[in-house]
């Protein structure tokens, strides 16, 4: 279960990009976060995954306050928490294979079950023809469809996913949409940030608007 | 895959990455253990050379007539005195006269024509082994100087002191040249550390954000250091024995160098050599580390 309880995020010298959201997300929940550019969408997600601390408030991962957590702790929570970033992150002089399998190295997995996860992967987002293409030179969309893939590859608990339909048609968005659900059935929490409303206009999940920084509606679950 | 599998493949991809400066680097330890194994290699054996010229080390103490048996008796307690020597030998006139003539050999009859007595008497002062030092055998020497009926006091002065002031300027090249070593070893190993770390940012913020453990991100840069070190000093040192083997084979014959034995280091002395350099990489690695790669 995620707890973000009066989280607040500022940056110097007076940008508040995030103020005073709570909000709970239940353990295999799909939860929607949306919102124009600038909301706050993807610093709620770099505090959700501790890529960086909140100013004020507490945000809890499973009981457990994540801005108190440090190394080989830090370390564990991470690999159960798979991020498809916005802008990649690729390791764009490897192959797409190395990109995907290098989230599961880290948790020291055989190289027999890498590799099989890998194709299986590539296979199920559209990709298998590009196993041993350098990132670099994928299109914007196959590289967002790698970032997704690496997120997901180590079967994490808990899936963050940054406008994961931004680049791509509608018969990819559906795919990726699929796998996502998919992985939310496996029992995966699963939060997506999107200003994209056909993956969420009919959906029966609950959905949190963000403006300015500020929780502005919380459909299908909690009131504010 | 386990831990040490995933840390052999990282360091496999980044030496590929940056074996340009790699290479520079394992080539600056090289000839830094090079320098350092070269000066200390004579240094050493001109240690075992003053051991070995020690043993011989005998003074001379040449007296203007000589001593009968009670004045015998005497200067030898007198040299006792100062300190217990090994051996104490008078030398007659004539004894010194019939070694000459040995020493001369073919040429003896150069001296055919002067008189037996024409040598001074003398003292042969061999000292203790523990009297080494020149400060000491010059204090030695000096108070036999004192000594009644002395005319002068030999023991190769000049040799002995030249000999004194060619090792103290070794030690402090060896020192110098030490230094160099762990300059250059440290700080190079740095240095490469550093621009891997700075070429690598990318990734290794992936790893973190991926739940990379410190130990899985550190380690490599590590291993690099201690191959580095093993590397480099391995090289120098074989490089080393290369050319001590060349200038032995070379210079074989009557020369300076078969004056003694010139040997290589002991498997035990190249040993340490090659730790220590280790050593210092891996510190080097370190350093640059805990100041570059904050996770």
């Amino acid at each position: 279960m995620i707890e973000l309880i009066k989280v607040s995020k500022a940056y110097s010298p007076d940008v508040i990009a995030l103020q005073n959201i709570s909000v709970s997300i239940d353990s295999g929940e799909m939860f929607f976060i949306i919102g124009m550019s600038g909301a706050g969408k993807t610093t709620l997600l770099k505090l959700l995954c501790s890529m960086e601390l909140p100013s004020n408030g507490l945000i809890e991962i499973g009981g457990h306050p994540i801005n108190q957590l440090k190394g080989h702790k830090l370390a564990k929570l991470r690999q159960k928490i798979g991020v498809a970033y916005q802008d990649f992150k690729l390791l764009t002089d490897r192959t797409t294979a190395e990109n995907i399998a290098i989230s599961m190295e880290v948790s020291y997995k055989k190289p027999q079950i890498i590799r099989k996860r890998v194709r299986d992967l590539l296979e199920q987002l559209g990709l298998s023809d590009k196993h041993d293409t350098i990132t670099g030179e994928l299109s914007r969309g196959e590289q967002q469809r790698v970032t997704l893939a690496r997120a997901i590859a180590n079967s994490p608990t808990m899936i963050l996913v940054d406008e994961p339909t931004g680049n791509l048609d509608a018969v990819t968005t559906e795919r990726v949409m699929k796998l996502l659900k998919k992985c939310n059935k496996a029992g995966a929490t699963i939060v997506i940030a999107t200003h994209d409303d056909s993956i969420y206009r009919h959906t029966t999940h609950r959905v949190m608007e963000l403006r300015k920084g500020s929780i502005h509606s919380l459909s299908g679950g909690l009131s504010l | 895959m386990s831990f040490w599998l995933t840390v052999i493949r990282q360091v496999g991809r980044n030496l590929r990455q940056t074996w340009g400066s790699q290479l520079m680097t394992l080539l600056t330890v090289s000839l830094s253990v090079l320098i350092f194994a070269f000066f200390y290699l004579i240094y050493s054996n001109m240690l075992n050379l003053g051991d070995k010229l020690g043993d011989d080390l005998s003074l001379i103490v040449y007296l203007e007539d000589e001593p009968g048996p009670e004045l015998q008796q005497q200067l030898t307690n007198k040299i006792r005195t100062f300190d217990e020597v090994e051996s104490i030998r008078f030398v007659t006139r004539a004894e010194a006269y019939d070694r000459f003539a040995v020493q001369l050999g073919e040429n003896s009859d150069v001296l055919n024509d002067m008189p037996k007595d024409f040598l001074p008497p003398s003292i042969e002062v061999i000292p203790m082994k523990n009297l080494r030092s020149l400060n000491q055998v010059k204090l030695f020497s000096s108070y036999l100087a004192r000594l009644p009926g002395t005319l002068k006091v030999q023991y190769g002065q000049d040799w002995v002191e030249r000999f004194y002031y060619f090792t103290r300027l070794l030690s402090i090249i060896v020192l110098l040249s030490g230094t160099l070593l762990i300059l250059t070893t440290i700080f190079m190993v740095a240095y490469t550390i550093r621009l891997t770390i700075l070429g690598r940012q990318a990734e290794l913020e992936l790893l973190r954000l991926v739940g990379a453990t410190n130990n899985y991100i550190r380690t490599p840069f590590l291993l690099e250091g201690v191959l580095q070190g093993l590397l480099g000093s391995s090289f120098g040192i074989v490089s080393l024995y290369l050319l001590f083997q060349w200038i032995k084979l070379r210079f074989s014959g009557p020369g300076f160098l078969n004056l003694f034995e010139f040997a290589f280091f002991s498997p035990w002395v190249s040993l340490t050599i090659i730790s220590i350099s280790i050593l210092l990489c891996t510190v080097g690695s370190f350093t640059t580390m805990q100041k570059f790669l904050r996770i």
